[in-house]
């Protein structure tokens, strides 16, 4: 046998294994570096949460401070503005992200790029900029200032500060999954006498259904944990602007106890809103049998 | 009925068809890939927009490039089914015939959906999903889909090019009774010779966007008389050879070459050609299928050509064997697997080739294999 044989190529990994010339057993790499790494990824994510979880659990005044009139109000405002951003989302971003997905034009190409700029601009400079439009100083600040309408500070100033980090996760998705729709279907609905807008609901909206309600969580889930651009934007004023993240932050200032509990309401309605959307996704023709 | 042309240019390629087609009628459009079938049927579907044309559906006009009408596909009433089908994953089979129907009309209590599903024997199939069935199965649903939309006009991309030649048959037999109940126009896209002739009133041999020829199946399929469109539907033997007698009493001449002596009908296929002169240089027709094979010479024989050859090779052709001859030139004949067993055919054999005189036919351009 030639030495060049004895260390031997891992199919997979292209790792030289020399097994056999220390006199050892094989050992599976691969196996070995994904439960690793698999148990990693597990305990620095689920470490944390249940951390979280137990110490405010413990918490005496856990009862108490979820069923404060803060907590509640800040609950309140984090569903109601956060549905409402979901909404406006849906209405406006649907129809985007069809003409995204089907439009050939360059122009489209061009804010193809552009949707996916507050995926990467920091939140904080997104409030800033979002003041510089819509805040007393801002460009569209006299003219709204005209007709009696003001944002900051505002509820709708919450509203528009998730719109905007949150708007992009659905658009994505959703438009993505409106491509993953072959158009070969589209057309033979159409000669099937089928008109393009009843198509568009009968065919084309029940395929990307899926990836749109992958996206519908994904922006939910962004919009409610929204902080930086909501607390530069709407600033942070109890049962006005004051959502979930801003009243944990505050808490934190002055009692942990209440922003242990206040996280732990958090979690656990996140959780509930993205296993809820998760339990819908699936529940669609991909993986009915 | 239905009837049109149209006109396309996409860069070098121009592509130019016209057709008519009376209801219960088939029109094939025959040709190698790229010549443009599919474009052509998109375009009547309304899929694609011709830069030249007419096209009537039914008695309708549902696009004229010099009055600028474009019917939009859905308002055209065609009927449009492919190879690939593309029956809607997130319905089950009886919700994909009835997709077409307007949504306040149960399809439960549609007679023209329950005849479909009986007709096409989708019965028991109703509720399973797209991906449980078997590849027949899809192309009988992808047609009561295309039928339940009550088309008045049929257009098949290939529709069986995906199945095994037996199911072909049986779904074409079925294609066949449906359109005798409901005569609606159909336009079939295939390259296929078989199902040409099985299902073709009419045939339009497409060659890089070229009509080249048109006509009966069997005229133009059959013994096809012009080179080009010989090297399409596949004659296998074309000889070229010099005519050195001819007997226009008995309709026959004789030609020479290779080392062969054939004798051959005077006239060609389509009868547009005068009779060959003496001692011009013709090439000749014959369909693999027509040689007879045999270990002795047919001395009591009415055929008129008989070669004497050693097997040169033999090659699984289905459905049967493609056994080659070298009788100076070579010759190719299609037989039979069980005729192969029961001759022990082997390489290197002597056989004799027989086929009569009217199995041969002039070919009218000059292309040959005895020159490559």
């Amino acid at each position: 046998m030639t030495i060049g044989r004895k260390g031997k190529h891992h199919r997979l990994t292209g790792v030289v294994f020399p097994g056999r010339i220390a006199g050892m057993t094989k050992v599976p790499v691969l196996g070995v570096l994904g439960a690793a790494s698999t148990t990693m990824c597990v305990l620095f994510v689920g470490l944390p949460v249940a951390a979280l979880c137990i110490r405010a659990v413990r918490e005496e005044r856990l009862l108490t401070s979820l069923t404060s009139e803060s907590a509640m109000t800040a609950l309140r405002l984090s569903l109601v503005t956060s549905i409402a951003a979901m909404v406006v989302i849906l209405v406006v971003g649907t129809p985007f992200a069809y003409v995204l997905a089907r439009g050939k034009s360059s122009l489209l190409r061009v804010l193809d790029g552009l949707v996916e700029l507050p995926l990467v601009l920091p939140p904080v400079v997104a409030g800033i900029a979002m003041l510089m439009a819509f805040g007393r100083g801002g460009i569209l600040g006299p003219a709204l200032e005209a007709t009696g309408i003001s944002i900051v500070s505002t509820s709708i100033a919450v509203v528009f500060a998730q719109l905007f980090v949150a708007a992009p996760f659905y658009i994505r998705s959703a438009k993505l999954g409106f491509q993953s729709v072959l158009l070969d279907y589209v057309e033979i609905s159409q000669t099937l006498g089928v008109s393009p807008w009843r198509t568009f609901f009968r065919l084309t909206l029940p395929l990307a259904g899926p990836s749109i309600i992958t996206g519908i969580a994904l922006a939910w889930a962004r919009a409610l944990s929204e902080f930086g651009a909501t607390m530069m934007f709407a600033g942070n004023m109890a049962g006005r602007t004051q959502t979930m993240p801003l009243a944990i932050m505050t808490a934190m200032e002055t009692d942990l106890a209440i922003a242990l509990a206040l996280s732990a309401l958090l979690l656990v309605v996140s959780v509930a809103i993205l296993s809820g959307l998760s339990i819908a996704s699936r529940r669609n023709w991909q993986s009915r049998s | 009925m239905s009837l049109g042309w149209i006109r396309f240019r996409r860069g070098e390629f121009v592509l130019a068809t016209d057709w008519h087609i009376e209801p219960g009628q088939v029109s094939v459009l025959f040709g190698p890939s790229g010549a443009g079938k599919t474009t052509t049927l998109r375009a009547i579907a309304g899929l694609e927009k011709p830069h030249d044309g007419h096209v009537e559906i039914g008695g309708r006009v549902v696009f004229d490039s010099g009055r600028r009408i474009f019917i939009p596909p859905h308002l055209r009433r065609v009927g449009y089914l492919t190879q690939q089908t593309y029956l809607f994953p997130h319905l089950d089979v009886v919700s994909n015939i009835a997709y077409s129907l307007p949504r306040n009309r149960r399809w439960a209590g549609d007679e023209h959906i329950a005849k479909l599903v009986s007709d096409l024997r989708l019965e028991g199939l109703e509720n399973r999903r797209i991906w449980e069935l078997s590849g027949g199965e899809r192309q009988r649903v992808g047609l009561a889909r295309a039928l339940a939309a009550r088309p008045e006009l049929l257009l098949l991309d290939e529709p069986f090019a995906s199945l095994d030649s037996e199911l072909r048959r049986a779904l074409r037999r079925e294609l066949r009774s449906m359109l005798d109940e409901t005569p609606i126009p159909v336009m079939l896209v295939t390259h296929d010779r078989e199902e040409a002739l099985a299902l073709g009133d009419e045939v339009q041999v497409l060659d890089s966007g070229r009509a080249t020829a048109k006509g009966v199946p069997l005229n133009v399929l059959g013994q096809p008389g012009q080179g080009e469109v010989a090297r399409l539907v596949g004659v296998e033997n074309l000889l070229r050879l010099t005519v050195t007698a001819r007997y226009p009493p008995d309709g026959t001449m004789v030609c020479e070459g290779h080392g062969l002596r054939l004798e051959v009908p005077l006239r060609d296929n389509s009868g547009e050609r005068q009779m060959p002169g003496a001692r011009e240089v013709v090439t000749v027709g014959v369909r693999s299928s027509d040689i007879i094979l045999a270990t002795r010479e047919p001395e009591a024989s009415s055929a008129r050509n008989r070669f004497q050859g050693q097997v040169v090779s033999v090659e699984l052709r289905p459905p049967g064997y493609e056994v080659t001859l070298d009788c100076g030139v070579e010759l190719r004949c299609h037989i039979t697997a069980r005729a192969l067993a029961e001759m022990n055919i082997v390489s290197g054999q002597a056989l004799w080739a027989v086929f009569k005189a009217s199995s041969c036919f002039l070919v009218s351009d000059y292309k040959s294999n005895c020159d490559k």
